[in-house]
Formats: structure tokens, C-alpha cells, sequence
């Protein structure tokens, strides 16, 4: 009941701000006209306007007011959007936001339009890049007059007082809180100075640190805000973190590098990292060598707003008629039985584990990630891997390599590409490019010769 | 009444003693006789053991009372061996000198030698001492007064030669035992490899046979080996190929290896904790040449050797524990009795005096534990005492430290200097819960050899209760009614064929109360658990534990039963510990038996798996820390 009420409200609120915004362009503009008037006068208008709040809506803003606007440009305020696009003309930066805000603040004493440009503020500030600064949140509320909103009778108290301002408020926050910013001491005493201890920006203010610090911390495997620039240090991280095992190794195999060989021509050699855990190892040694193994990839990882790729070394699941159960050796533990020798089963009533469904996946024995996800140079992968795993001389390998996103990422760096396939062609490693669709059997024995040389 | 009591009691003491006697394998000739004698009172086969029982709820009362004893020629020859040693300990030994040095001087080693303390329990025949057991675990009390003397002495002869004195054919006897006996050769005993200690599957040693087939190669290396860098002999287990039933299979074989074969190698001796005199160090094998009669045993029989080597050695640290808290409680007594605090000497808090029941407490329980255990292991046949012998060492490894860490605490501040001996022997007993099979691994074969035996006798009774067979469950319930309305059953250690004094006739009823319901909880385990109970290591260890104390109980009861009907000095006090840590015991007992009785989520153990696995996951300490916020 309450609940629907305030959405009620709030849609009121929402119609008034819509149709006092068009009135406040309107009266923008009266004060740009008006500026040789005293003072006095001026504010008699703005209060005329500010009580009736109908008459601007027939009135659209004259085509002149964009030129009159070109030439005083701090004056005149018509569209906030407008503003900021002029204030930051090359440049949108936070210092360049923050002048726009000053600009705002000093233009005026009584904030005329404040509503509005807070509006079009916050329709701005992912533009800016600033929808995550605390301070510049703070900074917005700050236009708010003070003291001018807070409830100083019980009546006002009672009745919503100044709705659109404290809409505009919760308005604030609302971005703040889906931009997962947490408010801090400075928002509360800046809305408790402009609208008042039992506001409506308040409780939004409440509710949000009442649940902000149990959520801050829910997710297990944070991702830091600041991601490593070098695309090794990237690689590190985000494969450490698929890996999810604390005993894996990261291993660089090729560090990127720009070279220049004897022709004059520009190399590139991608970044070649790759991950393997003591486990995964174990696995790959026990694997059959008649069955193939498998390179796939790309995988996407989102972190935050970033995405990388990575590739997998997998084999399929092995068929429960290949599955040998390790025998049971009497003589394996010196001091105690492993086994007893019973024939009594677990009782129903102690089976603590629920009934899961459990599909089988193949293994994973390793996985890498690179810039440049030819077969080449994952077979350069998969000879670095091999120095551990011996295994891998003796079992075919096949690349499956998904070739559409392979496109998308290699558009940029085509000229680089060439020249390194042409390297390795002289390493006498693998002569097929990665683009083909098809997948390739890669002759094992070939490669091994090739590490001998 | 309690005049007949003690005249039974009386007669059946001395009839072990003469039990006993046989026992000991110099007598030989008498042995067989007196083997046929026992046999015509005993009914049921020798292989059964007092404390597997316990797990169906049965007392054997039979097997542990009344309470081991020792001829008087017996007794006087010990004391003739007790007092040299007793001298030279307390005379020539300077352990705070080991201890400092981290070695035994040389001459200490030969008064040793001349002691004859290297050959305690090697037949006389082969130039030993020849001592029984329990004999063993006499002067064990006496050698553990210096922890390092302890060790090396036990690695020598507890582990060292006690594959080929057990296990050895005579030709090995006759060229190796008279040295080794003699300390003239060191023996030690070569099993651990940097996998792991109790998992056979790590030994990598190998023994491969030569070209020409007379000898073995020896390549490998050992760790932790005690007396590693002294010994002249060694027993050493190490993989060899044999052919099992026209399969070849990896066994694994024990070898006598003399360090004169030459490629032995032993590493830096490891600085350790305590017990620094000991020698502890690796030792490598490099193409060792071992002659094939150097086999002990069967080639690919050396598991069940090194099994039985290590079962066999564990009994005598309850002895050497109550040795040590012997010693400690007369050290740290002095100082309580004469230092003064607010116009008081310290044994006036109560605090004080706890402490020295605690010691007290735990010296008379281990000495109780050990000398059954030994005794019963000195009766003719082969006895297996394994069990026993785990709850004596896990017991008084445990108890030992406790106790050396609240003699420390008397002495305060004191305590903690060097000027003190008191940091030396918290330091060397802090082995014992670790080495000749870490306690953790001996719960599990307490409680797990328990667990087998009463599982093959109870899994058809609980087959028919799961299939619902309504007499089965009718016959346990009706069981129930009947404890729950007449008491616990009479297990017979009081009344008319009563074995117990009956000063401790409260102590006795709380044991058999236990008993019987330990009974119960074993059936109630396996109904739960099955085999899987091997996976449920908390229970394994409350399971161990309580048997523990049930054995515990059993000796002291067995123990101050003799005193008092022979009228032993001081068999009052004896009974007043007995009572006391039978009340103690009995608390414990209960209280582990009903959380056995529950399932896990009520008794913690779900709770205490899922602490740990979320530490062990992160690898370490996950909670924020207090002073951290997050806005």
C-alpha cells in the first residue's frame, strides 16, 4: 500500500520536473534578455516563475537563443546539456566537469535551474568518466541550495516538501547507487544541510548504506578495479583466476617483442602465457596416447569491462569401459588398514550428499592465452608444455580453433601475423596458417624433431 | 569376606607370575611345560586380545587381571641391573652437555655399552642381556632420563636390530646379533623415504638383483633415520621384483646392510627441536652390494616385518614417559615446597597442588598401562599386543607432554631459562606424540583394528536388523529395555567372582558401564557407517580415545587391585589415584560416547570439516581483520 503510493508519487514528481524544466528553459532565457535589469526585478521574475509552473509549456525556445548563446557563453544556460559540450569541447575529463559544476555554482547565487542541470549532470558523467567519483557526486550535491529545503513546521514535514528537489536528490543517489558507488560522511551532512534529517534523499541515503557494506564483500573472487596494463601481468592474472588452483603454474613462454630481422622486416612475436597445475599434469600423463587431445579456444573472460581469450589444452572424457579402478593394495599403509574388510555398507540415513545429476566433462591439462591465436603460435604453447609433459610427443594433437572470433581480433594485426607465420616456417615448425576452418592433425613426431634442433 | 576376596585375588597373582616366568625366552625348556599347563586353563585362542573385545562390549576380565607380576629372582635380578644404571645416569650423564653439544660423548656411549643397555633384549645366547619385556620396560624408565641416550638406545635396539632378532635366520642371528648387542656395531632402522612415513607407496629404494645374482644393488636414500650417521647396520626396506604366481610385482624387501659394503652415504645430522644428542640424518644408497643372505625373511616380505617391528616397539615409552614425570616431580616438588609466596610455599595453592596430581596421576596411569602391556606380551605363544601397545604410547606420549609443561609452569619464568632442565624435557618428549607412528595415525589403527574385528562378528546381527528381521531388532530393543531398567550389565569385575578390591568397587562399575556402552556405540557406528567408517576420521578418533580410557581404566583398576590385596607400600594412595582418574576417565568416556552417538551436524564434526576446508581452500586465515571496514 505504502509502497505504491510513493511510486505514485514519484511519477507525479516526475511529470512536474518535465514540465518545470521546459518552464525554467524559458525563463533562461527572460534572464539572458534581462541581465541590464537591477536585481531586484530579476528575482521578482524568478520567484513569479518559480510558483506557476504552466506557462512555459506553449512557449518553445526562439531559434536566436542558440546564437545569442554562442557569444555569452557563461551566461546563459538554456540547455545543460549544451554546457557541458561547450565547456569540454575537446577534452571530457573530471577537472573539465568539475568546471563545468563551478561555472554552474558561480554563475548565480540562487542556483536558478539547479534541478535541471543535475539532470543533465548525471546524464553526463559516464561521458566524463567520472560515474564513479564519490567526490564528484558530492560535488553535485553540493549545487543543491542548503537549509532552503529542509521541513521547518510540522505541516511541510508532514506534506512532501519541495518533491522535485528531493526527487532530484534521490535522483543522485539512484545513479550513484547503480554505478555501485558508496556514499560517505560528506553526502550525509550535505543532504541532511539541503533537504533535512527525515528527507527522502535521506532514507535512499539509509537504505543504501544499509546494504551497500553487505554486498561490498559478497563475491568471492573479486576483480580488482585497476587491471594490470601489461598484457603478461593481464595474462598472469586472468589465468590464475580461471585456473581457480593454488598450486598452478604460470608459465611465459614467449615474452612480446618487436624485432627486426636482416630483410628489414618488422616482427611481432605475440605474448605467449600458459597455466598448468601439479594435478593437471598428473592427468595428462595418465592419458591414453592413442586418443587425441585438443586445442580450443578462443574462450572469452570478461573482467569488468575488459575481455580477454584464452585456449585450452582438453582431451573427451574417457569411456567408463576405459576407467580401471587402482586395486586395493593390503600393503600400501604400514600402520593402519585403508580399507576394512566388511560387507556392511554406509546406512541411508547418513548419505549427506545430495542426488546430483553429474555430467562428465573431458580434462582440462592446461591453458594459455595470447595475442594472436594462430596455430602457430599455440603450437609454440604446446611445445613449451611439452618440456614437463613428455606425453605430448606421443599423442596427436588437434587444433580447433574457433575461427570467427579469431578474425575479429586478428583484423588489426594481419601484417604482424604474416610476418611471424614466415618466421615460423623457418623454425621448420608448423607451416599451416591458424585460419584455416579445418581442423589439423598435427604430426606429433614432426614437432618433438623440431625441440631437438 | 574381603580376606577370601584378597586370598583369591591372591593365588591368581601368583599363578601369572609363574606365567610370566615362562614367558621369558631364556627358560626355554620350561616353556613348553608350563605352555601346556596355561593352555588347560585357558578356552579360547591366544590371538585375542583384551582390547579388541571392548568393542563388542566384553570384558575379558581373564586376560588383565589380576595384574602382571615377576618372579623374586626375576625382581632381584632387575634390581641388580636397575642400580648401575640408576648410578651412572644420575653420576656420569650430563644431559644439559648432550643437549648443548648435540652429541653423547663418546665415553658416555661406552659406560652405556658396558651397561650392556645395547643388547637388553638380545638372547643371552647371542651375548645379550636377555631380558623380558617387562624387564625392558624397566630400564626404559631409567634411560629416558636423558631423551637423546632414549632414542639412540631405542633406534638401536626397539627398531635397529629388531628385524633380525624377530625376523632373522640363525646364520644372521649368529653373525650380527653378538656385536650389536655388545654396541660394539650400531644398529639402525631404515624405512622413511621423503614421500611419507607410514605409506609404503613412497619407497623408492630399490634393490635390484646383480648380473651375476649374488647380491642385490641398493640405490635409494633415506630420511629421518635415527643413528643414521653412526650405525654400522642397518635394516633397510627397499622395492624388489618378484615373481607372484608368474606376475612380476614390486615388493617390498628388508635387507641387513652393513655400512662396510661400501656407497652409503649419510647426510648432515638435522638440527633439531629436542632430543638434540640423538643422531638424525639421511642416508643415501649408491649401488650398495648386499649379498642375497642378507635378506631378512622372505624376499617381498619386508612389509609385514617392518609392520611387526614397529608394533612391537611402542610399548615401552609408556614406561619411559612415567620415568621422565617420575623425575619431574621430584625436581620441580623441591622448588614448590621451598619457595615462598605471601608467607607461603606454593604447595599450599591449589593450583600448585593440582598440577602435582596431574602428574602424579598420569605417571601412575602409564606405568599401569605399560607393565600390563608388557607383561601380557611376555606371556608364552605369540600374543599380539599391538593394539595395547598403540593405546600405552599414544597415552603416554600424550600425557607426557602435559605434564612436562605443567612442571614448567611450577617453576615459572624459571622454568623457561636453560639454568633449568625443565625446557629440555618439554622439548624432548615433544617427540613422542610424533615419531614410531604419529598418535594421529595410531588412533586409526586403534580404532580401525577395533572397528574390523567387531565388524565381522556383528555385520550379520546388523544385516538382519537392516532387512527389517523383526526378532533381530525385538532382541536389541529388549536388550535396551533391560540396561535402561536394571543398571548396566554385570560385566563381573565385582561381586561374587569379582576381580577388583573392593575399595574400588565404584571405579569398577563405571567401567563396565562404559564397556557396555561402548559396546553399543561400536554396533550403532558400523550400523551407520558401514565400511565407509574408515573415511570418518573424528569418529575414528573419539573411538580411539575412549578405548583409551577404557584400557587406562582396566590397568589401573588391575594394578591397585594387586596392591592392596598384597599389601604393597602406600597401596591407599594407589587407590585414591586409581578412583580419581577413574572418575575422570569415565566423564570423558561418556561424554565422547554421546557425541558419537549423534550425527554430525549436532556434534561439531560437520562444523569442525567445514572450518577447515574453508581455510585449507584460501590456504589461510580468511576473516577480515577486526579493524577493517567497509565504508
Amino acid at each position: 500500500m505504502k509502497s505504491t503510493r510513493c511510486l505514485l508519487q514519484l511519477q507525479r514528481l516526475r511529470l512536474l520536473g518535465q514540465s518545470g524544466r521546459s518552464c525554467v528553459q524559458f525563463g533562461a532565457l527572460l534572464q539572458s534578455a534581462s541581465t541590464s535589469q537591477p536585481s531586484v526585478l530579476q528575482n521578482k521574475v524568478l520567484r513569479h516563475f518559480h510558483s506557476s509552473t504552466s506557462c512555459g509549456k506553449n512557449r518553445s525556445v526562439p531559434a536566436t537563443f542558440v546564437n545569442e548563446d554562442k557569444k555569452k557563453e557563461d551566461k546563459s544556460l538554456a540547455t545543460y546539456d549544451d554546457l557541458f559540450e561547450r565547456v569540454a569541447k575537446e577534452i571530457k575529463t573530471k577537472a573539465t566537469f568539475n568546471k563545468v559544476i563551478d561555472v554552474f555554482n558561480k554563475k548565480d547565487i540562487r542556483r536558478r535551474g539547479h534541478v535541471e542541470f543535475i539532470y543533465a549532470a548525471l546524464k553526463k558523467m559516464p561521458e566524463f568518466g567520472v560515474e564513479g567519483d564519490i567526490a564528484v557526486y558530492n560535488k553535485l550535491l553540493d549545487v543543491f541550495p542548503k537549509e532552503v529545503f529542509v521541513p521547518k513546521n510540522y505541516i511541510q514535514r508532514m506534506f512532501n516538501h519541495y518533491p522535485r528537489q528531493q526527487e532530484c536528490g534521490v535522483q543522485v543517489l539512484e545513479q550513484m547507487e547503480n554505478y555501485g558507488i558508496m556514499p560517505n560522511i560528506e553526502t550525509k551532512v550535505l543532504l541532511i544541510q539541503i533537504f533535512g534529517e527525515k528527507s527522502h534523499p535521506i532514507r535512499k541515503f539509509q537504505r543504501i548504506m544499509y546494504w551497500f557494506p553487505k554486498f561490498k564483500n559478497i563475491n568471492p573472487f573479486p576483480v580488482p578495479k585497476q587491471l594490470p596494463e601489461d598484457p603478461v601481468d593481464m595474462a598472469r592474472f586472468s589465468l590464475s583466476r580461471i585456473a581457480g588452483d593454488l598450486d598452478a603454474k604460470v608459465t611465459v613462454y614467449q615474452l612480446p617483442c618487436t624485432d627486426v630481422t636482416e630483410s628489414g622486416e618488422e616482427i611481432t612475436l605475440p605474448h605467449i602465457v600458459g597455466i598448468q597445475s601439479p594435478n593437471q599434469m598428473e592427468m595428462l600423463a595418465k592419458h591414453n596416447p592413442n586418443k587425441p587431445v585438443f586445442v580450443e579456444g578462443p574462450f572469452p573472460l570478461w573482467l569488468r569491462k575488459t575481455c580477454v581469450h584464452y585456449y585450452i589444452l582438453r582431451a573427451d572424457p574417457t569411456p567408463p569401459e576405459e576407467k580401471k579402478e587402482e586395486p586395493y593394495d593390503p600393503e600400501r599403509c604400514l600402520d593402519f588398514p585403508l580399507q576394512l574388510d566388511l560387507d556392511l555398507d554406509r546406512d541411508l540415513s547418513e548419505e549427506e550428499t545430495f542426488d546430483v545429476e553429474d555430467l562428465e566433462d573431458g580434462p582440462v591439462f592446461a591453458m594459455c592465452m595470447t595475442s594472436k591465436g594462430d596455430q602457430a603460435t599455440l603450437n609454440q604453447w604446446i611445445s613449451g608444455i611439452q618440456e614437463n609433459n613428455p606425453i605430448l610427443g606421443e599423442v596427436p594433437t588437434l587444433f580447433r580453433l574457433d575461427v570467427g572470433s579469431q578474425l575479429l581480433q586478428g583484423v588489426a594485426d594481419t601484417e604482424s601475423n604474416h610476418s611471424n607465420q614466415s618466421h615460423d616456417e623457418t623454425q621448420g615448425q608448423e607451416p599451416q596458417p591458424g585460419e584455416e576452418a579445418e581442423v589439423i592433425v598435427d604430426k606429433q613426431p614432426r614437432r618433438s624433431q623440431g625441440m631437438k634442433q | 569376606m574381603m580376606n577370601v576376596n584378597r586370598f583369591v585375588v591372591l593365588s591368581k597373582a601368583f599363578g601369572v607370575g609363574n606365567r610370566l616366568l615362562a614367558g621369558r625366552a631364556r627358560h626355554v625348556g620350561r616353556e613348553a611345560t608350563l605352555l601346556q599347563l596355561r593352555r588347560s586353563f585357558k578356552t579360547h585362542s591366544r590371538n585375542l586380545a583384551y582390547a579388541k573385545d571392548l568393542f563388542l562390549g566384553q570384558l575379558n576380565k581373564a586376560e588383565v587381571f589380576p595384574y602382571p607380576e615377576i618372579s623374586n629372582e626375576e625382581l632381584e635380578e632387575l634390581k641388580q641391573f636397575v642400580a648401575p644404571v640408576d648410578k651412572f645416569f644420575s653420576e656420569e650423564v650430563d644431559s644439559a652437555k648432550i643437549d648443548r653439544e648435540a652429541r653423547i660423548p663418546p665415553e658416555t656411549l661406552n659406560g652405556l655399552k658396558e651397561l650392556g643397555l645395547f643388547g637388553i633384549m638380545v638372547p643371552e645366547e647371542y651375548g645379550g642381556l636377555g631380558l623380558s619385556n617387562t624387564m625392558y620396560a624397566r630400564l626404559a624408565e631409567i634411560t629416558s632420563l636423558d631423551g637423546s641416550i632414549a632414542v639412540t638406545l631405542a633406534a638401536h635396539q626397539a627398531i635397529g636390530l629388531k628385524g633380525i632378532l624377530i625376523a632373522g635366520n640363525e646364520a644372521q642371528k649368529q653373525k650380527y646379533l653378538p656385536k650389536l648387542a655388545s654396541g660394539e656395531h650400531i644398529a639402525a632402522f631404515c624405512l622413511t623415504e621423503p614421500g611419507s612415513g607410514s605409506d609404503a607407496a613412497s619407497i623408492q629404494t630399490r634393490a635390484t638383483l646383480s648380473e651375476d645374482g649374488k647380491h642385490y644393488l641398493l640405490n635409494g636414500s633415506k630420511i629421518w633415520i635415527s643413528n643414521g650417521g653412526m650405525a654400522d647396520i642397518m635394516t633397510v626396506f627397499a622395492r624388489t621384483h618378484v615373481d607372484v604366481d608368474g606376475e612380476k610385482k614390486d615388493k617390498i624387501s628388508a635387507f641387513i646392510v652393513e655400512r662396510a659394503f661400501g656407497g652409503i652415504t649419510s647426510g648432515k645430522p638435522e638440527d633439531k627441536l629436542g632430543i638434540r644428542g640423538s643422531n638424525t640424518c639421511e642416508v643415501s644408497f649408491d649401488n650398495v652390494p648386499v649379498p642375497l643372505e642378507n635378506v631378512i625373511g622372505e624376499v617381498g616380505g619386508g612389509f609385514k616385518i617392518a609392520m611387526n617391528i614397529l608394533n612391537s616397539g611402542r610399548f615401552s615409552m609408556g614406561s619411559s614417559s612415567a620415568g621422565m614425570i617420575k623425575k619431574l616431580i621430584e625436581l620441580t616438588s623441591e622448588y614448590a615446597a621451598t619457595r615462598k609466596q605471601f608467607d607461603k610455599s606454593l604447595s599450599e595453592f591449589g593450583m600448585i597442588q593440582e598440577k602435582f596430581a596431574i602428574m602424579a596421576i598420569n605417571a601412575f596411569v602409564m606405568e599401569s598401562m605399560a607393565y600390563l602391556t608388557a607383561g601380557m606380551m611376555d606371556r608364552p605363544g605369540l600374543p599380539d599386543c599391538s593394539l595395547e601397545a598403540a593405546m600405552v604410547k599414544v597415552f603416554s606420549s600424550e600425557g607426557g607432554w602435559i605434564c612436562c609443561s605443567e612442571a614448567l609452569q611450577v617453576l615459572g619464568g624459571l622454568g623457561y631459562t636453560k639454568n633449568y632442565p625443565f625446557e629440555r624435557y618439554v622439548r624432548d618428549c615433544r617427540i613422542l606424540p610424533i615419531f614410531e607412528g604419529t598418535n594421529e595415525i595410531l588412533r586409526m589403527y586403534i580404532a580401525l583394528t577395533g572397528m574390523q574385528y567387531a565388524g565381522k562378528v556383528i555385520t550379520g546381527k546388523i544385516k538382519e536388523m537392516k532387512k527389517g528381521n523383526v526378532s533381530t531388532i525385538m532382541g536389541a530393543i529388549g536388550q535396551r529395555l533391560r540396561t535402561s531398567i536394571a543398571g548396566p550389565a554385570d560385566l563381573g569385575l565385582t561381586g561374587k567372582d569379582g576381580v577388583v578390591h573392593q575399595s574400588l568397587t565404584e571405579s569398577a562399575k563405571k567401567l563396565e558401564q562404559n564397556v557396555h556402552l561402548f559396546g553399543s556405540t561400536v554396533e550403532n557406528l558400523l550400523y551407520r557407517y558401514g565400511k565407509t567408517i574408515v573415511d570418518e576420521q573424528l569418529i575414528l578418533k573419539k573411538v580411539a580415545d575412549v578405548l583409551i580410557n577404557l584400557y587406562a581404566m582396566t590397568a589401573v583398576l588391575s594394578r591397585a587391585s594387586r596392591s592392596i590385596s598384597i599389601g604393597l607400600r602406600n597401596h591407599d594412595h594407589e587407590v585414591l589415584l586409581a578412583n580419581t582418574f577413574c572418575t575422570d576417565a569415565f566423564f570423558k568416556n561418556s561424554y565422547a560416547m554421546v557425541q558419537l552417538q549423534k550425527h554430525s551436524p549436532e556434534n561439531n564434526d560437520a562444523s569442525i570439516k567445514k572450518i577447515a576446508k574453508e581455510v585449507l581452500d584460501s590456504r589461510h586465515y580468511i576473516c577480515s581483520h577486526p579493524l577493517e571496514r567497509t565504508y
